[in-house]
């Protein structure tokens, strides 16, 4: 049972991290950016595409897939939602249009073969790839009688530890004092002369460089790379662990994020390994119809 | 191209060797219009693959299990649907926008892999064959169904119904303190859009030879494609959808010298008419530009007093 | 004069197909300057990507070699072969078009079992041969219908299927090694993995390896730590993987990080370098059985071997071997078939009758459908060496 405890820990932190960047932008921005996702998945496959199509080391890779990521963030912000906002569009065309954006990214990336548009990015279509054995040294330590993977084990601290700068961000430093106007009031915020647009584009490029990292750590420790593990692992569960944790709430994405985390395995192990896809949205429907802000979230915005 | 030679040249040879894909594009309006109906009403509900998998789940079963015959089996796929819409419909419809939309994938997705990954009867992950299948014979019914569906659709939005669905559509709040039971014409768009949709999926399942509880099929990714339907062909005038739903189950023919790219092209064409035109292709009006900053203006000086 | 020469072009013929050729040319000209279509549904990408480029492979260098020795008399094999990403839906509507919009005679495929689900009975109704060549769940031949048990006329298989092959692999360990108790790992929402377990599942007991818990999971998870974990926590002498793609090698990696030691046995989804590869270290003595084995010395083997190796610069696996026999049948069936090549759907059912009748040397062995239009064959027990390669283990005749 004690591995499991592990195991729950370790994929609790990849749901926390992905959480966080999509609890992010619902909190300022009272959008639901369902990019997201595909972001979490490009950030894996640029990585993966730099080490094995480009020969780079890692460290490198890795870099360029969260520059890369941070820049989708940018792109989601020109494209879907700065346009829409010039043109007074009600928040559901917010929605769609990330919609729209998610189905170009995975869709570049499953046309990605050797010879077509975009084999700069990926050449491996659709099918589900690992990083070379021996591309990042993975040892594995053995604790009494638990099995600790290093790529899996560090991950948690590193999500905590970015979870923290960014809480402190959020609290203490001018800039996290401006996106907390704009996600307050973003009217006033522009009447006291924030840049509302240019904090916009921050909370996009933040989220986004997050849901990229918790790609390229997913794709990392767990072997799986490929045009469909944004939508297959994370896209629904992080929409669970918001709603669980409360929208807009950083530390209940966090909770949320391992607590889900844990009521997977709990339901694995007791009700059988069948039970862990549907317990999320077990989960995720009570809570919105029990409680809808979520264990952390404060009052209840109505907009739309 | 060749397409479209062989559609206008050769209609019938035509219409032979594309029943699938015919059968699919009414399939497909049929519940583009049930989400239709939801979005009309002010509820922006993705619930529709859902009852498309009750539908088709319980017919097929109905048809394994008791041999009864498909008329049968489809009437009361649909029923069952409209029971589930009710029982799911009471605590979510509280809920307003976003929130009704994740809501409304939980349900989905709590169905999918909750309920129908796990029961031995719906054959668990691999779905069921459905061995009297007829791929090539459903299109009659099903284009007369898409255009009974559209007419009855249609004849309630001009009613009294349609009248309160716009009002609460369009400020749900106002329409309460005008006297209107929003609550109940919610539930009413709501439920009747699960009866539609368990329809369709009820027909699609007795086109293919299996019902399979993947994402293609009855999950999120169902979703966003239904609500493409909509958004593309414009969720204002009942025809909207289906016209949007026939556009992109066509799209891989018509671009098809884009072969592999056509998901990409469906994503930018998405992003597209939500900036540009969100009333969709059927809806009114002309397209949103926004001039950017430095198109020149016409200098507006007011008149001096005195 | 032309009986004469009829009879002599017969018995070359018979000579050349008996040594092992690849069965194409001197069988008179008689289609001489026709083209015989034939289409293949692969799943060239998405999991079943690990199979489905070789049996491609597989089936373009024997229509290479058909059409370069002087075709099927004297015609041309023209083969397309499209992709369905190892997805249902568009493995049937691919097999649609190629069917009733390219005409073609026959199709070959799909990769996957779980497409096959809707491909066959769809060919079935079109009353077009199909032949699958790598398919190796339940109810792919005859019944394709299952339920419906009437038989399916227009199926055939080239593929071992695992109904022999994974009793076969299970009976060879157990007599060997007597392990006593056993966890299975199945993705239940794939029909290959599927049907593996259940055969898995009415097997073990037979060995007296009691089956300890059957852990199912879905073929999308990433994330097999916790199925991985409660397999080994439980200490079985054997884990049963029967998941194809990249499944088998995660879970060999997962379980050996966390210490087990014992036997891992498989289904046809061991079968290919791609997966050794994967596994690696830890897939050492994997083993399974499979309808190939790359030294084989039946007549026909060697010389595909080295011509696969010399087109593509890389060893065959069981899935070209089976992609390249498929084209063999189909193009022996098709000479014998007194093809009109203007009458589609008659031809169509010539192909399909010749078809059962065929006989023919090729890579596999000597080759002839059951009159179930399935496979009896040699089976081959491999293991994995933890180096991306397979020794053999042991043969067993086809019985």
């Amino acid at each position: 049972m004690d591995q499991q405890i592990v195991n729950a820990i370790f994929i609790g932190s990849i749901y926390a991290l992905f959480a966080v960047g999509y609890t992010l932008v619902f909190g300022i921005l009272d959008i639901l950016n369902l990019a997201h996702s595909a972001v979490f998945m490009l950030g894996a496959a640029i990585t993966y595409s730099v080490v094995v199509n480009h020969g780079q080391s890692f460290a490198v890779a890795a870099v360029i897939g969260l520059v890369a990521s941070g820049f989708m963030g940018l792109v989601i912000e020109y494209v879907c939602l700065r346009p829409l906002r010039r043109r007074q569009a009600p928040p559901i065309a917010a929605l769609i249009s990330t919609i729209g954006l998610a189905l170009v990214i995975v869709a570049a990336v499953e046309q990605g073969q050797v010879g077509s548009l975009f084999s700069w990015l990926w050449v491996d279509g659709s099918n589900s790839l690992a990083f070379p054995a021996g591309t990042v040294p993975d040892p594995t330590w053995h604790v009494g009688d638990l099995t600790l993977e290093a790529s899996k084990v560090l991950i948690i601290p590193i999500s905590i530890a970015l979870m923290l700068i960014l809480g402190y961000v959020m609290r203490f430093t001018q800039v996290g004092r401006g996106l907390r106007a704009v996600a307050e009031n973003p009217r006033a915020a522009r009447l006291m002369g924030l840049d509302v647009d240019r904090m916009i584009t921050l909370t996009l490029v933040i989220s986004s460089a997050l849901g990229g990292l918790a790609g390229i750590l997913f794709g990392l420790s767990l072997g799986d790379i490929s045009p469909y593990i944004g939508r297959d692992n994370v896209e629904v569960r992080g929409l669970a662990v918001i709603v669980l944790g409360g929208m807009g709430s950083i530390p209940g994405a966090v909770i949320g994020g391992y607590l889900l985390g844990l009521i997977e395995i709990l339901a694995l192990v007791t009700l059988g390994s069948n039970a862990r896809g549907g317990v999320a949205f077990a989960a995720l429907f009570l809570m919105l119809v029990l409680r809808p802000q979520g264990l952390f979230g404060t009052r209840l915005r109505e907009r739309l | 191209m060749d397409f479209f030679i062989s559609l206008f040249s050769d209609p019938v040879g035509f219409w032979n060797s594309h029943t699938l894909l015919i059968s699919q594009i009414g399939i497909n309006g049929i519940v583009a219009t049930s989400m239709f109906l939801v979005l009309y009403s002010g509820q922006l509900s993705l619930a529709a693959p859902g009852f498309m998998a009750i539908g088709a789940y319980t017919s097929v079963l109905m048809d394994l299990y008791l041999h009864t015959p498909l008329f049968l089996n489809v009437v009361v796929g649909v029923l069952l649907a409209g029971v589930v819409g009710v029982l799911v419909g009471l605590p979510v419809l509280r809920l307003r926008g976003v929130f009704l939309a994740i809501a409304t994938i939980g349900f989905i997705e709590a169905l999918r892999l909750g309920v129908v990954l796990n029961l031995p009867v719906t054959g668990e992950g691999l779905g069921l064959k459905n061995p009297n299948a007829d791929p090539l014979g459903g299109v009659p019914i099903i284009l007369v169904s898409l255009v009974v569906v559209l007419f009855i659709v249609w004849r309630l939005t001009k009613g009294r119904l349609g009248s309160a669905w716009s009002a609460i559509r369009q400020d749900e709040i106002a329409a309460l303190s005008q006297g209107i039971y929003v609550a109940r014409y919610k539930m009413i768009a709501f439920v009747l859009g699960a009866l539609i949709a368990s329809y369709a999926g009820a027909l699609e399942a007795h086109l293919n030879f299996f019902v399979d509880p993947g994402d293609n099929q009855y999950g999120v990714t169902r979703a966003v494609q239904i609500l493409t339907f909509a958004v593309l062909g414009g969720s204002g005038y009942v025809l909207g959808p289906v016209v949007g739903a026939s556009l992109v189950t066509l799209f891989p023919y018509i671009f098809s010298s884009a072969g592999d790219y056509i998901n990409v092209i469906t994503g930018i064409f998405l992003i597209a008419v939500i900036v540009f035109r969100p009333q969709g292709i059927v809806g009114r009006g002309g397209f949103a530009i926004v001039r950017p900053a430095w198109w020149p203006r016409a200098r507006l000086s007011a008149p001096s007093p005195g | 004069m032309n009986r004469i020469r009829v009879v002599s072009w017969l018995v070359i013929t018979f000579l050349v197909a008996a040594c092992g050729s690849t069965g194409g040319g001197g069988g008179g000209n008689s289609y001489s300057g026709k083209t015989i279509k034939l289409g293949a549904v692969f799943s060239i990408t998405g999991p079943g990507g690990v199979y489905g480029p070789q049996s491609r492979d597989g089936a373009m260098l024997a229509v290479k070699q058909i059409n370069a020795s002087g075709g099927v008399n004297g015609a041309k094999i023209d083969l397309t072969v499209e992709d369905d990403a190892s997805d249902k839906a568009q493995s049937a509507q691919k097999a649609q078009g190629l069917i009733q919009s390219n005409n073609v005679l026959a199709v070959l495929g799909p990769t996957l079992s779980n497409s096959a689900v809707a491909v066959h009975p769809l060919a079935e109704s079109l009353k077009t041969p199909i032949l699958a060549v790598s398919t190796t769940g339940i109810h792919i031949v005859p019944d394709c219908k299952f339920p419906d048990a009437t038989p399916c006329k227009y199926v055939f298989r080239d593929s071992l299927g695992e109904q022999t092959a994974i009793p076969d692999n299970i009976k060879a360990y157990a007599e060997d090694q007597h392990p006593k108790t056993g966890v299975l790992l199945v993705a239940q929402d794939d029909k290959f993995s599927s049907d593996g377990g259940t055969i898995v599942q009415n097997t073990v007991g037979q060995y007296n390896i009691s089956l300890l818990k059957v852990i199912k999971f879905s073929k999308n998870d990433a994330d097999l730590s916790p199925y991985v974990t409660q397999a080994v926590q439980l200490k079985p002498d054997v884990i049963f993987i029967t998941s194809l793609g990249g499944i088998p090698a995660k879970i060999m990696n997962a379980a050996r990080n966390l210490g087990w030691q014992g036997q891992f046995l498989g289904g046809n989804g061991f079968n290919t370098a791609t997966v050794s590869k994967q596994a690696g270290a830890a897939g050492k003595g994997a083993r399974s059985a499979s309808a190939w084995y790359i030294g084989n010395t039946f007549p026909s083997n060697k010389d595909f071997v080295d011509s696969y190796k010399t087109e593509y610069g890389k060893d065959p696996d069981q899935f070209a071997a089976q992609g390249f026999t498929g084209v063999l049948i189909l193009a022996d069936a098709a000479k014998r078939a007194n093809l009109t090549f203007t009458d589609v759907a008659g031809d169509r059912d010539k192909l399909r009758s010749a078809m059962e009748s065929v006989n023919i040397q090729t890579p596999l062995g000597p080759f002839q459908f059951t009159s179930d239009h399935d496979v009896k064959q040699t089976v081959w027990i491999n293991q994995m060496d933890g180096a991306g390669g397979f020794t053999l283990v042991k043969e067993i005749p086809a019985s």
